[in-house]
C-alpha cells in the first residue's frame, strides 16, 4: 500500500548572526548550511493499518507526511501509495487520500461549515447520493451537527477538529494523514475523534498514518509505531515489541498508614539500582515507585515494601508508554530496527 | 475544461459570500474605490489640459491608448489577483500547503479563489475613455475589428498574468516575492503612452523584455491607425504565449522546490 524507500529531504539554511548587522552580512555574504530533516527512512505500511508516527519536536515528522502527501519533493529516495508516486501523478493521487494538519485549518473561514463540505463536494467530484450518504455516516461519527450552520471562525478548537477531520474524509480516501490531531484538545474531544478515526478504519479499511506527542493517542490506536529521531528512524513495531525490547517499567502505588514510614524506605541502596531503573516520589501517604522489573523483580519490591512499611492499600501497574518513550528520547538508546 | 470553469463559478460565489459576510468592511471598500476612480479621471483631465498633443498622438488617441490599456489590466485585476497573495505571504507561511492536497491544479485553485470586484471599475472606466475617444475621433470600425479587439484584450491580459506567475513563483526559491512582482508590475504605467516618447533602453525593454507595450499601445495604435497588424496584434498574441509557457515552466519548478513551513 505504502512504500517508502530510503527517503531523503535536505533543506538549505543560511547561518545568520544575531541582529540586523548579522542579517546585512547574510544578504552579502550568505552562509548556507545544508540540513538533512529526513535522512534515509525506509518502511512499509500494508492497507488498513493504523501507524503512529513519532518522534521529539524537529525530528523530521512533519517532512516525511509532507513528502508523503505530495507537498514537499524528496531530494531522493522514494515513495510510491496506491502505485502512484505523489509528486508525480499528484492530482490523480490526491484524491485518494485525506490530510489534516491539526495546526492549520483547511475549511473556509468565514463561511458556514456546511459550505465547506459542498465546495468539497465539488473539488472532488463527489456524487450527491453519496454526498449524503458521506454526510450522514460523517455527522454521527464526528457529531458536527451541533455547529454545521455555524461560521468556521466561531468554531471551538475541538469543533474545527472534528470538521476538519470530516472534511479530509468527504471522498471517501483510501488513505488517512493526520499530522497531530488531537493537539490542544480536551479529553472529551480527543475521546471523540480516536473513537472515529477507529470507526472509519474499522468500517472502511482506511489506512491511517497519524503524527502525535500524545502517547495515549498511541497506546489507544496504533496498530505499529514507528519511532524517528534526527531524520532517521530509531523503531518500527508493535507498541508491546517496544515496551519489551526496553525493558519492562512497572509502577508500584500504595498508600501508607503512617507518613513518617517514607524515610524508612531506601530502595535505591537495598536494590543497588540506578536512578533510571527506580524512582521515588510520594505526596503525603500516596507513594508510588517506578522500577525497572528486569533489574529489580516485583516480587522483590513487594516484599521489601510490605517488610519496611505498613501499607492500607497497594496497586501495580505497567508504565505506559509514554514514560518508555521518554526514556529513549532522554537516552538516545536506539533499537535495532526490527 | 467544463469542470474547471465550474469550479470558478463556485469559488466566485463563495468569495462574494465572503465579502456579503463583513458588510462594513465591503462598503467602505466599495465607496474608498468609487472616490479613487473619480480621482483618477479628474487628474487625466487635468495633465491632457496641459498636453493637447504628444509626439503627433492628439489628445482622443491617447485618451483610447489609455482606455485600452485599462482592459487588459482590469481583467488580470478581476480574475487573478490572488497571485500577489502567493508572492507576499502564502508561501512564506506555507499555506501553499493546501494548493497541493488538492485534485485540482495549484496554479488554477490558487487563482479562481479571489475575485477581485473592485476591478470593475477599472473595466468601466476602460470602456467609456474608449468609446468617448471612438466617438470623438470618428473612428470607422470594421467588421473584423471586433474579433481583433476582443482577442487583443484576451491576450494582453495574459501579458499581465505571465508576469504575476513567474514572478510570484520566484518566491518559492525565495519564499517570498511580492516586491519583485511589484516592481514588474509597476513597469506597466509605461504601456499607456504612445512607445515613441520614451528613450530607446526604455522601448526596448517594455517591448521586448516585460513587454507591457503589448498591453496597450502597440494593439491600441492599430486600431487607431490600422497599419502593422502583424507586428501590433501578431506580437500581442505571441508575447503573451511565449511568457505565458515560461511563467507556468517556472511555477511548476517552483512547487518542486517549495519548502512549506513548520509546523
Amino acid at each position: 500500500m505504502i512504500y517508502v524507500n530510503d527517503l531523503k529531504k535536505e533543506f538549505k539554511k543560511a547561518i545568520k548572526e544575531p541582529g540586523l548587522k548579522g542579517s546585512i552580512k547574510a544578504l552579502f555574504k550568505p552562509n548556507n548550511e545544508i540540513i538533512k530533516a529526513v535522512d534515509g527512512i525506509t518502511f512499509h505500511v500494508p492497507k488498513g493499518e493504523i501507524l503512529g508516527f513519532i518522534g521529539p519536536n524537529g525530528a523530521g515528522k512533519s517532512t516525511v507526511i509532507k513528502m508523503l502527501t505530495g507537498i514537499l519533493t524528496p531530494t531522493s529516495g522514494t515513495c510510491t501509495i496506491n502505485g502512484y508516486v505523489p509528486q508525480k501523478d499528484r492530482q490523480k493521487y490526491v484524491k485518494e487520500i485525506g490530510v489534516v494538519f491539526g495546526q492549520r485549518t483547511q475549511l473556509w473561514w468565514d463561511l458556514a461549515l456546511r459550505e465547506t463540505y459542498s465546495v468539497l463536494k465539488e473539488i472532488y467530484d463527489v456524487p450527491d447520493k453519496e454526498f449524503k450518504q458521506r454526510m450522514a455516516f460523517l455527522n454521527e461519527v464526528l457529531e458536527l451537527d451541533s455547529f454545521i450552520t455555524s461560521p468556521v471562525r466561531t468554531l471551538s478548537l475541538g469543533q474545527r477538529m472534528r470538521a476538519d477531520i470530516a472534511a479530509s474524509l468527504l471522498h471517501n480516501p483510501k488513505v488517512l494523514f493526520l499530522d497531530e490531531p488531537t493537539i490542544g484538545l480536551d479529553v472529551v474531544v480527543k475521546d471523540n475523534i480516536r473513537n472515529a478515526i477507529q470507526k472509519i478504519n474499522a468500517e472502511e479499511g482506511t489506512t491511517v498514518i497519524l503524527t502525535t506527542h500524545d502517547l495515549s493517542d498511541i497506546e489507544l490506536l496504533c496498530n505499529r509505531i514507528v519511532m524517528i529521531d534526527k531524520g532517521k528512524k530509531v523503531f518500527d513495531g508493535q507498541i508491546n515489541e517496544l515496551k519489551h525490547e526496553f525493558g519492562q517499567m512497572r509502577d508500584l502505588q500504595f498508600e501508607l498508614v503512617d507518613i513518617n514510614n517514607v524515610a524508612k524506605l531506601d530502595y535505591c541502596e537495598h536494590f543497588n539500582a540506578t536512578a533510571d531503573d527506580l524512582q521515588l516520589s510520594n505526596e503525603g501517604v500516596m507513594v508510588s515507585v517506578r522500577f525497572n522489573s528486569d533489574v529489580v523483580s516485583v516480587e522483590d519490591m513487594l516484599s521489601y515494601t510490605l517488610s519496611k512499611v505498613h501499607v492500607k492499600d497497594i496497586n501495580l501497574k505497567d508504565a505506559d508508554i509514554e514514560e518508555i518513550i521518554r526514556r529513549m528520547y532522554r537516552q538516545e538508546v536506539s533499537i535495532d530496527e526490527v | 475544461m467544463r469542470r474547471m470553469l465550474r469550479l470558478h463559478r463556485i469559488f466566485v460565489a463563495q468569495y462574494m459570500k465572503n465579502l456579503m459576510e463583513y458588510k462594513v468592511d465591503f462598503l467602505t471598500g466599495a465607496i474608498s474605490f468609487l472616490i479613487g476612480q473619480v480621482v483618477q479621471i479628474a487628474f487625466l483631465g487635468i495633465i491632457f489640459s496641459q498636453i493637447p498633443n504628444l509626439v503627433g498622438w492628439e489628445f482622443n488617441e491617447i485618451l483610447f491608448i489609455y482606455g485600452f490599456s485599462l482592459l487588459p489590466k482590469g481583467l488580470d485585476h478581476l480574475l487573478f489577483d490572488n497571485l500577489w497573495s502567493v508572492g507576499y505571504f502564502i508561501v512564506r507561511k506555507g499555506d501553499f500547503d493546501k494548493y497541493l492536497t488538492r485534485p485540482i491544479n495549484s496554479l488554477f485553485y490558487v487563482i479562481c479563489e479571489k475575485f477581485c470586484v473592485d476591478a470593475f471599475g477599472e473595466l468601466f472606466i476602460g470602456l467609456v475613455l474608449i468609446v468617448y475617444s471612438v466617438i470623438a475621433l470618428k473612428l470607422t470600425i470594421t467588421w473584423y475589428m471586433i474579433p481583433l479587439f476582443i482577442i487583443a484584450v484576451v491576450f494582453a491580459t495574459l501579458i499581465y498574468t505571465s508576469i504575476k506567475i513567474a514572478t510570484s513563483a520566484i518566491s518559492f526559491w525565495t519564499k517570498a516575492s511580492g516586491h519583485i512582482t511589484h516592481m514588474f508590475y509597476m513597469t506597466n504605467d509605461f504601456s499607456k503612452y504612445p512607445t515613441t516618447i520614451y528613450n530607446k533602453f526604455v522601448r526596448t525593454f517594455i517591448t521586448y523584455v516585460v513587454p507591457f507595450a503589448f498591453t496597450a499601445f502597440y494593439p491600441a495604435s492599430f486600431f487607431l491607425t490600422g497599419e502593422n497588424p502583424l507586428f501590433c496584434i501578431g506580437g500581442t498574441v505571441l508575447a503573451s504565449v511565449v511568457l505565458f509557457v515560461i511563467s507556468v515552466c517556472i511555477w511548476n519548478r517552483g512547487i518542486k522546490a517549495y519548502e512549506s513551513a513548520g509546523s
